[in-house]
């Protein structure tokens, strides 16, 4: 079964309870009961790492079957710039999009393009509003939750702006409805992704705005096919209108990307969940004080190392260091917003991005302080190896998790056969 | 509950150890979140903890942080072995700075610490006696019902 609100499921036939998952969560966010991995959902920002480090693979992204997709009348592929990262330099971004027809689609849209959009808007909406705190990039959703989740006082500086992937999904569905009479509901909008967290945030937005987007498949889902796809997409090469995005656009699919096609100078761009952690406890304590903006992406080297990804992310970046290159820069927002029709509202984010705190230990501040005290005094008492094998990545956690009620100090093994011997 | 509802811990922090520096005032954020206090709040004892635990770090042979929380008031104590400041008054002053040239290379140094830990806290003390040390007390109060922050964006809501 899905595990609620996030795009993963734990199949308990293939888990072996041997913690791998447990120790490498970031969020500390699984725990192993009964020799199988239970992830907490309110916990869980979708990073994907459990996923990596599975030996048994018994953790399962649950992306958008075939099934799904087949049910609407009209089928829209919505690519991660990282696609196109995916097999070379000489797959261009053109034969990706011709192959994502072959596979079925009715209409192959160059997401790229919505991010170089989008961030044009974002360079002068910056300019225009720094205040001397760093806005945080919207983009990655694992980001935004993590933000949410463990740094809440940091909610109101991620950038009000919708993703370029909604950004997209919405003027597709306004532009095939317009052209093509067919009723919004039954353009399928499906996001072909490099992570789980995408798919995660269409299921429970950070806002309270609904998502446009009406499915995600991963990358590693549709290769095969789009290998076989591209073989006749490059045989047979014409003049396509596809592919619009500059090499600004394409440059998302990696770390660096926004903050290279913003050309503001006072930017950082930070990839990997511990180092994006790391820089946020900065940011926290007040130590970023010259950046205007912050580009974090949970996964290494940005979406090119996604967990849904195929290619070697190092080999990855070359191709799109390539297509950077190839592609150039972007043309004036000006022209791009009266070419498209599109108007800055769409862009911005209607509903404020809130909150959602880890609970503390009581939400009456002296009851969470007693709470505290006799976390302190079972953590003494645990042997302080973090062997995990109690099932919490660590003694501190099992004491957190015994002290909220939702495991008991024989859980650990030492503690048990201590008991044992007495 | 009487007894019970004061939470105090100490942090050793070491003069010149930039790579563990900070590690306390991670640790009193942690803390703090998990006591329910709001972001707002959290934030702005996070910031002056940092500040005064990376005073110690640049400016002193090694030192520690004291944090005492009660449900109205978070208490950080800092106290420092260590040089010692001479003219309080003048260190309070936005920008002004005795630090080497190697720790401004680092980013630190700016002069901004003494003013940033009394621009984030609601009480704050400081005594020094030269060539012994430094105590300065941060006090923010947690009960006053309008959230304060004197940054120039707006606290994130609490």
């Amino acid at each position: 079964m899905r595990i609620p609100d996030h795009a993963l499921r734990v199949d308990p036939a293939r888990c072996t309870g041997c913690v791998e998952c447990t120790r490498a969560c970031p969020a500390k966010a699984i725990r192993v009961r009964d020799n199988v991995a239970q992830v907490l959902p309110e916990r869980c920002i979708d990073c994907g790492e459990c996923y990596r480090v599975c030996p048994q693979r018994a953790i399962v992204p649950v992306t958008t079957t075939h099934t799904d997709v087949s049910t609407f009348k009209y089928k829209v592929a919505l690519p991660s710039p990282a696609l196109y990262s995916q097999f070379g330099p000489s797959t261009l971004p053109e034969d990706v999009l011709q192959a994502l027809l072959s596979l079925g689609f009715d209409l192959a849209y160059d997401k790229a393009y919505a991010c170089e959009l989008v961030f044009a808007d974002v360079k002068s909406y910056i300019e225009e509003n720094y205040a001397g705190e760093p806005f945080i990039s919207p983009v990655c959703p694992a980001v935004t939750r993590l933000i949410q989740l463990m740094f809440p006082a940091l909610t109101g500086q991620i950038l009000p702006f919708r993703p370029p992937r909604e950004v997209a999904a919405k003027a597709i569905k306004a532009d095939v409805t317009g052209r093509l009479n067919i009723p919004e509901d039954e353009i399928g909008v499906i996001h072909i992704t490099p992570c789980l967290a995408k798919l995660a945030a269409m299921i429970n937005p950070p806002t309270a705005e609904r998502s446009s987007l009406d499915g995600a498949v991963g990358i590693s889902e549709v290769y095969g096919s789009m290998l076989v796809a591209l073989k006749q997409a490059k045989s047979d090469r014409k003049a396509r209108s596809m592919h619009h995005s500059s090499g600004a656009g394409i440059g998302f699919g990696r770390a660096g990307g926004e903050v290279a096609d913003l050309g503001i100078e006072e930017t950082l761009a930070v990839s990997g969940v511990m180092d994006t952690i790391k820089i946020l406890k900065d940011l926290e304590r007040g130590k970023l004080r010259h950046i205007k903006y912050l580009e974090c992406q949970i996964c290494p080297g940005g979406c090119i190392g996604g967990p849904l990804t195929v290619q070697n992310r190092f080999i990855a970046s070359n191709t799109i260091t390539e297509f950077v290159k190839l592609f150039g820069a972007r043309p004036d927002i000006e022209d791009m917003m009266k070419a498209g029709g599109h108007e800055r509202e769409h862009f911005r984010l209607s509903k404020a991005i809130l909150p959602a705190a880890i609970p503390p230990l009581d939400a009456d501040t002296s009851f969470a302080i007693g709470k505290m005290r006799l976390r302190e005094d079972i953590f003494r008492k645990l042997p302080g190896k973090n062997c995990a094998a109690c099932g919490a990545p660590d003694c501190m956690t099992l004491a957190d998790d015994i002290v909220r009620g939702h495991a008991k100090i024989e859980d650990c093994v030492f503690i048990r056969a201590d008991g044992r011997s007495e | 509950m009487i007894a019970e509802t004061v939470f105090n811990q100490g942090f050793e922090v070491e003069g010149g150890d930039f790579v563990r520096g900070g590690e306390a005032s991670c640790r009193i954020l942690e803390i703090l979140k998990e006591l329910a206090f709001p972001p707002s709040i959290v934030r702005r004892a996070g910031i002056a903890a940092y500040e005064a635990e990376m005073n110690i770090v640049m400016y002193a042979d090694d030192g520690g942080l004291e944090l005492t929380v009660t449900p109205d008031r978070i208490v950080i104590v800092v106290a420092d072995r260590g040089q010692g400041i001479p003219d309080i008054e003048l260190a309070m002053r936005d920008g002004y700075s005795t630090a080497t040239d190697e720790i401004r290379e680092m980013g630190f140094g700016a002069g901004m610490g003494l003013p940033n830990i009394k621009k984030n806290s609601d009480e704050m003390k400081i005594s020094s006696t030269l060539g012994e040390g430094t105590r300065v007390e941060i006090v923010i109060k947690a009960n006053h019902g309008e959230v304060r922050c004197e940054d120039s964006r707006p606290c994130a809501e609490s």
